[in-house]
């Protein structure tokens, strides 16, 4: 492997060498390094509401069983068969008590524990030769959420995820806690595209300079109420935590107004002035900003925007949730998600999906020009030339470093984190120099598990199988001390 | 010639699977569609009305290979569903294959009309340079219904679509069921529900219509 320090320490000066788009060694790097340690989204508690419900997803090759189990404990397991290592469940979604292996016929709770392993006595000798009692398929290795959203992280000893998330949760409650009954989730839609999986979360992490180029067609035709998309400059980006994203400036008005203005039944507007705090508030009411784009590192993205759906002047809001699933250095699979709040009158949930439709999404008339842009740049930096150029990625900062427009100040913005208005690349350098820190630092070997082998030695490993949101009950706990051993060190 | 015995129904699905005639009315945009459906067996192939069918589709994939989309626009009802619902992977038996409440397109004349006119500004840069675009037609079958002004049409269509010189080309194969409607204009589409064949799209965005 080479030396990857002068590339990313002209990352961190905002320099991007081109070629990291389209790398296989750095790709390589990624895996490891990136999604070897960061929290991972997966699936959002609405997507499995009844016990028994299952998604299965991936973290890069590894796929997960996420299934709501008998207790309603959410439960995230390698959806590997613990004998020969077959794929255990097949479909990507629906709703089981068990998993059966085809290949022999080991079959496994939906909580993950193993109950059927055929000819115990005849083939293994019982317990004697194979434990049985107290396996489980192996559990991912650290699992939480937030507002419903399951992440899982490829790391025992991973920061707590509200941790990770840290100031970013401020911003990401506009999103998913707009009632006590949070988001549900529609989808995904999924589409694989030619392009790299970074330029898809600097985009919506920060990439205001883009709309009115990019997006000139869905402004001509009517799509929003302002005229002229370089509206943009006015809103301001922000980054918080481990995540970043982007405002649109409201017309002046209260509170109430402000939210109406994107398209909020005053019903919903009462119901988040109930959920928000008074800081989450004050943003959209005092300093009249309204959350649009967002990125959390390393892959994961928000939308949030309000287009017209009918020929009329009303407008609709819609969020989106996506995510950029790395498939090699050159492509990158699209989940994306429509959400909307589980209180959200009917019509209301309807019409918002049909704004999201047309907006993002495989069809989206946003997205269908950003994806053009990105497969384009990925195919460009794959050459030699490309590792002759570095891009600057310095808007917003004078040579010396002195920032072209002031940090907003406390009595103009009372998000936590930094913002600014304006064009700038402050949020896609803040998501790259992490992308950085993380490359520069190996990852431990992961420990492994002796399938069906002599009772393993309890070592206290945290994270290792912390299995499940929420808290366990009482039985769970006794399941999981034996999980816990599993995941030990052989 | 009688109809061979073997000649299938209806029964546009497998089993377990939601019958695709279903899928307009379940759908969360599909309130205003119409819900005439198929009755009987296949129409004879010599029979006037799927001779007439089968013309409107080809003319209708060549306008569609030509990006004549004004005009492809004039031969859609008002009142038309267009439904492309997201497929998903289900164990057998489990009583549906679409992703409840998803879909890739669920449009009305409105949003289509939208997508059309952005087609036709100067900025829709993922069609600038155009797609070289193939849509293959086969497969078709078509049904009366209880109105003599409407016909059910099954096809099957495999969409070639290339862009810039040296990308690799992609696929989307799909089979559809339309309601056509018999105006003054002659056949207009009031219905089509476009079940894919994938389950991750295999293209990097739909700015494309099935």
């Amino acid at each position: 492997m080479s030396d990857q320090s002068a590339v990313l320490n002209d990352v961190r000066r905002g320099m991007i060498p081109a070629h990291i788009y389209n790398d296989q060694e750095l790709f390589e790097l990624e895996k490891e390094r990136v999604f070897g340690r960061a929290w991972v989204f997966v699936a959002h508690e609405s997507e499995i509401p009844n016990a028994g419900d299952y998604v299965v997803r991936r973290v890069l090759e590894d796929s997960f069983i996420i299934a709501r189990d008998e207790k309603g404990v959410v439960r995230a397991h390698f959806n590997m068969c613990l004998h020969r290592g077959m794929q255990v469940c097949r479909a990507e979604m629906g709703n089981a008590s068990h998993f059966r292996c085809p290949y022999h016929g080991w079959s496994y709770r939906n909580d993950g524990r193993i109950v059927g392993l055929p000819f115990h006595q005849e083939a293994y000798g019982g317990e004697a030769g194979f434990k049985r009692k107290g396996q489980r398929l192996l559990p991912a290795p650290n699992l939480a959420s937030y507002n419903g959203l399951i992440f899982i992280s490829m790391d025992p000893d991973a920061q707590p995820l509200e941790e990770f998330l840290g100031d970013f949760r401020f911003y990401l409650d506009y999103y998913t806690r707009q009632s006590p009954s949070g988001i549900e989730l529609r989808g995904p839609q999924r589409w694989r595209i030619k392009a790299n999986w970074k330029i898809g979360a600097e985009n919506f992490a920060g990439d205001m300079y883009h709309t009115p180029q990019t997006h000139t067609s869905v402004v001509e035709i009517g799509l929003f109420r302002e005229p002229k998309a370089e509206k943009r400059k006015d809103g301001c980006t922000y980054w918080a935590g481990s995540g970043g994203g982007t405002t649109y400036k409201l017309p002046p008005g209260s509170l109430d107004e402000r939210f109406r203005y994107v398209g909020y039944p005053q019903e919903m507007v009462d119901r988040m002035k109930q959920m928000l705090s008074e800081d989450q508030l004050k943003v959209v009411g005092d300093d009249g900003f309204m959350i649009s784009a967002a990125s959390i590192y390393p892959n994961l993205s928000l939308v949030h925007n309000w287009p017209k759906v009918a020929d009329t002047d009303q407008v609709l809001p819609f969020i989106s949730i996506r995510q950029w699933q790395p498939i090699s250095a050159d492509e990158t699979e699209v989940l994306s998600w429509f959400a909307v709040d589980a209180e959200a009158p009917e019509e209301f949930k309807a019409l918002s999906y049909k704004a999201y439709l047309m907006c993002f999404g495989s069809t989206g008339m946003f997205e269908q020009d950003d994806v053009e842009n990105w497969v384009s740049l990925t195919n460009t930096a794959a050459g030699s030339m490309a590792r002759r150029l570095l891009l600057n990625s310095r808007m917003g900062l004078l040579e010396d470093g002195t920032e072209v427009v002031p940090a907003l100040g406390p009595d103009q913005f009372h998000g936590p984190g930094v913002a600014h208005t304006g064009y700038a690349e402050y949020n896609q350098r803040e998501l790259l120099t992490r992308w950085a820190d993380h490359i520069e630092q190996p990852v431990k070997a992961a420990s492994t598990l002796e399938v069906g082998g002599a009772e393993q030695v309890s070592v206290s490993q945290a994270g290792a199988a912390r299995p499940a949101v929420p808290e366990p009950a009482d039985q769970d706990r006794a399941d999981q001390a034996r999980a816990d051993r599993l995941g030990a060190q052989a | 010639m009688s109809t061979p015995a073997t000649t299938p129904v209806s029964g546009p699905a497998a089993r377990g699977v939601t019958p695709v005639d279903l899928h307009s009315a379940r759908s969360v945009l599909g309130a205003h569609a119409s819900r005439i459906q198929r009755t009987g067996r296949t129409l004879p192939f010599s029979d006037e009305r799927h001779l007439q069918a089968s013309q409107w589709l080809v003319d209708e994939a060549w306008l569609l290979d030509a990006q004549a989309y004004e005009e492809w626009l004039e031969l859609l009802t008002d009142d038309i569903h267009y439904l492309m619902p997201v497929r998903v992977t289900t164990a057998l038996g489990a009583g549906y294959d679409t992703s409840p409440g998803m879909a890739h397109f669920d449009e009305d004349k409105y949003s289509l009309s939208r997508r059309v006119a952005r087609f036709l500004t100067e900025h829709a840069w993922t069609e600038d340079p155009p797609s070289r675009l193939r849509h293959h037609l086969s497969n078709v079958r078509t049904f009366a219904t209880d109105d003599p002004d409407h016909l059910v049409v099954d096809s099957a269509t495999l969409l070639f679509r290339n862009r810039g010189d040296v990308r690799e080309g992609s696929f989307v194969s799909a089979g559809r069921e339309d309601l056509l409607r018999r105006t003054d204009e002659g056949w207009k589409l009031a219905r089509r529900t476009i079940m894919v064949d994938d389950a991750v799209m295999r293209m990097q965005n739909l700015a494309i219509f099935l």
